[in-house]
């Protein structure tokens, strides 16, 4: 039997109009499905898109994006309708905890009347009901109930990032974005927020996407990862097969940026930076940065194809050798 | 139990074979060179504003002990990472090491000038030895400087170079080695034209420009995307073998640590609570501290999984150190003494290199 994926996410563009009137083809054809319960990383270098796609499933994208594909929660389709059907899933089944969101809370009024908010509004709970969950929160993201009436300067950068996270489970959603999570976190912090996360899929069956820059944090907390360059993904499947068995020169180059902690190997960084998405690009967007580029990669941009199991690679270097082995 | 037991005979003998271990790895080694950096039992306080009210009401002045008996020792070419939770005083120690913060006691000696104690105008003649790289490339550099402005601006404040095209030149040099190259490219560019990469590594020419014998860097990398950190350490690393010179950075990264220095120093509540060869303290870590720290380093292979051991809580407050060992309270192994006896900095019983040193009183 084949369960109707949680969240599913189909050729999914966006583009923004530039002020002079030519597009940023900002996301380019982005596909993924999740289950509850499964933490899937979204990783890559700024400016890939991986911020971009999950703005674009909550429909937070400004008025000069254009977008394209379609988005799926339970089977059901939320883009077409635009804000009118997205609004009604936005935060209750899909919420997002955002960069920095640690920094956002508003100094001047307790955590517990700011985690009350979402609730009033999207009319789940309200006066001492909404109090009480606030509380409950808290216990679930590790912080004591009784710490909803203390303010946010009372609270350390690691448990303003866990009243965040309670923030956005506020509407019990399914479905959970979280974008840098750790980033600007202590790795004590950084550990402890990740084991979070990894608990909460398991215990309430969220399905969480986490973006993120840092592929040993993705190979910590995730199950599959998606690698994603120039809006596209370049290689897809879990994170045993990216770390040990990649079919993307970019998935191997970016470990191999990676240090190690007891590694020997030496580090070395990729030479120069993404292609402009403001143009078109002919061939593999990597090309130009890419150690093993052939001819095809000048003129032809790969797909997406399967390589192994729900393990998909888009580089011409994997039909080369499949026509060989053939 | 039984582990309890053979631990402490272990100590006993070897403190009966070589009862002058601990003192001997104390003892200042003799050297042909003196170290670029010495420092020695540095502390920096921070007083707490008390407010009008505080005052009149009689509230006790209290103090934030950021850095509280630090001893350090780099010499010519070294690389030292200095790591630890923020909070724990390695930002303050390079801070307080560069002047810009005030030491409250203790001694820091740049190629042997001591500096505590001086005038903003009187470290000026430091700066041509020491200079420092900042964690935010979008923040230290002007955005309306030109990149020959900013680079060349040391070279107007110490009066080096003549002329404009001398000053030029030197500007030129300063970009190529930093790996902005070829120079003219960038020369006359303004910082919103860079990327995170290059601006950072303008903020390296500018440093190197003096060509100091003393490179303080605080998180240099932290900002940057993931394939462009590798570029910018490896130029680090580079200039310090070619160049001689010594570089003190500053990381929570445990693994940059240990790919590009040569010591690491691990700080807990402003003391350096291990320090050693940088692969020795990551490989054989003693202090609990140093180990919790290690476990919880995310690993790019995901089939190498160990349990990560998470301390409770986050850095305590510097203000009120706890009393005995400052890390007993998160230790996971501490024992009733460590709540009464502050540990030295001393050799470790377990290992016998002697520059590997640790602060506890059960390794």
């Amino acid at each position: 039997m084949i369960s109707v994926p949680l969240f599913s996410v189909r050729d999914l563009h966006v583009w923004f109009e530039l002020p002079d009137g030519r597009e940023l083809h900002a996301v380019n054809g982005v596909s993924f499905d999740l289950h509850a319960g499964e933490v899937l990383g979204l990783v890559g270098e700024s400016g890939c898109g991986k911020t971009t796609t999950i703005l674009a499933t909550m429909g937070l994208l400004p008025s000069s994006a254009d977008v394209a594909g379609e988005i799926r929660i339970n089977g059901e389709e939320i883009l077409h309708g635009g804000e009118a059907s997205v609004r009604p899933h936005r935060w209750r089944d899909i919420a997002m905890v955002f960069q920095g969101a640690m920094n956002c809370f508003s100094p001047v009024r307790t955590v517990g009347s700011q985690i009350v908010e979402p609730m009033k509004l999207h009319g789940i709970a309200k006066g001492a009901e909404a109090r009480r969950r606030a509380g409950e929160l808290l216990e679930m993201v590790g912080i004591p109930a009784a710490s909803a009436d203390r303010f946010p300067h009372e609270f350390s950068g690691g448990m303003r990032q866990r009243a965040a996270i309670a923030m956005a489970l506020a509407c019990e959603p399914k479905i959970l974005l979280a974008d840098e999570p750790t980033t600007g976190l202590d790795v004590m912090v950084q550990a402890q927020i990740l084991e979070l996360l990894a608990s909460l899929a398991d215990t309430l069956g969220l399905a969480v996407v986490l973006v993120t820059h840092d592929l040993p944090v993705v190979a910590e907390a995730c199950s599959r990862a998606a690698v994603m360059y120039a809006g596209r993904i370049a290689e897809l499947g879990s994170v045993d097969d990216l770390y040990h068995d990649s079919h993307h020169p970019y998935t191997r180059l970016l470990f191999a940026a990676t240090p190690d902690l007891l590694g020997d190997d030496r580090v070395v960084s990729i030479p120069g930076s993404p292609p402009r998405l403001d143009r078109e690009i002919v061939g593999c967007p990597f090309r130009e940065r890419c150690d093993s580029a052939v001819a095809e990669c000048a003129t032809e941009e790969p797909a997406l194809h399967l390589v192994g199991s729900s393990h998909v690679a888009a580089c011409h270097l994997n039909d080369l050798i499949e026509n060989v082995r053939q | 139990m039984n582990d309890v037991n053979e631990e402490l005979k272990v100590r006993e003998t070897t403190t009966q074979s070589d009862p002058g271990a601990a003192s001997i790895a104390e003892d200042v080694q003799v050297t042909p060179r003196p170290p670029v950096l010495e420092v020695k039992d540095l502390t920096t306080y921070y007083p707490i504003n008390r407010g009008l009210a505080g005052r009149l009401l009689g509230h006790e002045a209290k103090t934030v002990h950021a850095v509280d008996g630090v001893s350090l020792r780099v010499d010519a070419g070294e690389f030292v990472a200095l790591v630890g939770e923020s909070g724990c005083g390695k930002t303050s120690t390079v801070m307080t090491i560069l002047g810009a913060t005030k030491a409250t006691s203790g001694s820091v000696r740049v190629k042997g000038e001591e500096i505590v104690g001086r005038t903003p105008r009187e470290m000026l003649s430091v700066y041509r030895h020491l200079q420092m790289i900042y964690q935010d490339p979008y923040g230290s550099l002007d955005p309306r400087f030109r990149v020959s402005d900013t680079v060349e601006e040391p070279l107007l404040v110490h009066g080096v170079g003549a002329t404009k095209q001398e000053r030029r030149s030197l500007v030129l040099a300063a970009l190529e080695s930093a790996g902005l190259s070829p120079a003219d490219l960038y020369i006359d560019r303004f910082p919103h034209e860079l990327s995170g990469g290059q601006r950072q590594r303008v903020a390296i020419a500018t440093a190197l420009i003096l060509e100091p014998s003393l490179l303080l860097a605080d998180e240099p990398v932290s900002m940057l995307d993931v394939s462009v950190r590798a570029s910018v350490l490896n130029l680090l690393d580079e200039l310090r073998r070619t160049r001689d010179m010594a570089i003190v950075m500053v990381t929570h990264d445990l693994s940059t640590a240990g790919h590009f220095a040569d010591r690491i120093v691990v700080m807990y509540l402003g003391r350096i609570v291990e320090e050693g060869p940088a692969k020795e303290v990551l490989a054989n870590p003693q202090h609990p501290y140093t180990k919790a720290l290690i476990s919880v380093v995310p690993k790019p292979d995901p089939r190498d999984r160990s349990t990560p051991q998470t301390l409770s809580g986050e850095t305590p407050n510097p203000v009120d150190i706890p009393a005995g060992c400052r890390f007993h309270p998160r230790c996971p192994i501490a024992r009733e003494e460590c709540a009464k006896s502050d540990p030295r900095l001393r050799l470790s019983v377990k290992v016998r290199i002697e520059s590997h040193r640790v602060a506890c009183h059960l390794a």
